[in-house]
């Protein structure tokens, strides 16, 4: 059975990684569209990403586009794999739960 | 580490609300400002064929069709500023290639058919847009062929059973109808 993921599992960055792990694998999302779509804080969403850019579940590229700053945020390989686990974790003990009824 | 089924469920919940969040906030973020901007341009374009001698509306017609092309490239460009990746990219060029081989190839069939009459040309060139509209649908996940074949199919009632209103019929359901579905998409998503 799969472990939980602590780092995951804090509800702000499950919700991150949802959103990150729904879009394509080549896929990046600007960060300020990603903070609009969890209705979190710039402060807040900063602080999430780089808790889950330490553990390399995601990748941040800063770039200039039209001559402004622009952060793009998108799910690693392994980000996606830990993010799966956690998912099946989830379901087992509610399927745990259900058997038991 | 351990929570409760009640936990997990919320997590789930919670999860499941996000990923469908996330998808319809990517797929209205262009399909309905495409529908808005090019209803308002079908809309305007219909009227001043309806009520303004053919000479001036011609030109208003390539004014909004000016219009149309510009607002399209912004909001196009806008979406890739949301989301991007190397393969969005690329099909965002191949599908500004179709628009572009599809509208040559409007005129040409125009050309081949000439003479034709401002009708036949305006039908010409709906059932053309209308083609591409129903391959955008069939191959991206934004619009409907249903509603394509609809506006097809109002646009030949239009045409053959109501030709001295034929562009009012169409400024109304064909420019109207753009507008409510993306007004739809953008509010009911």
């Amino acid at each position: 059975m799969p472990d939980l993921n602590e780092i995951i599992h804090q509800t702000v960055r499950l919700r991150i990684m949802a959103a990150l792990v729904t879009l394509a694998p080549d896929e990046e999302v600007e960060f300020t569209y990603l903070r609009d779509l969890l209705e979190v804080t710039d402060g807040n969403l900063g602080a999430h990403l780089r808790k889950l850019e330490e553990a390399e579940y995601i990748n941040i590229t800063k770039l200039f586009v039209e001559r402004k700053p622009r952060t793009f945020v998108s799910a690693t390989k392994k980000g996606r794999r830990v993010f799966e686990e956690h998912v099946e974790a989830l379901e087992t003990i509610l399927k745990g739960s259900e058997t038991r009824k | 580490m351990n929570i409760s089924p009640a936990e997990a469920e919320e997590a789930l919940g919670a999860i499941q609300v996000i990923a469908n969040k996330t998808r319809e906030a990517i797929s209205k973020s262009g399909a309905y400002a495409f529908l808005i901007v090019w209803g308002v341009v079908w809309l305007l374009g219909f009227l001043s064929s309806h009520f303004i001698s053919n000479n001036i509306s011609g030109y208003i017609w390539l004014g909004l069709d000016i219009f149309g092309g510009l607002a399209s490239a912004v909001i196009g460009r806008r979406m890739n500023l949301r989301v991007r990746s190397p393969s969005s990219t690329a099909s965002g060029k191949r599908i500004a290639w179709f628009w572009l081989l599809l509208f040559l190839f409007c005129a040409a069939a125009i050309g081949v058919s000439w003479p034709v009459d401002t009708k036949q040309m305006a039908m010409f060139i709906i059932l053309f847009v209308m083609v591409g509209w129903m391959a955008m649908g069939l191959l991206l996940r934004f619009a409907s062929i249903g509603w394509g074949l609809a506006i097809t199919g109002l646009a030949l009632i239009g045409y053959f059973f109501l030709p001295d209103i034929f562009y009012l019929w169409m400024a109304i359901l064909g420019g109207g109808g753009m507008i409510a579905l993306g007004l739809y998409i953008r509010n009911r998503w």
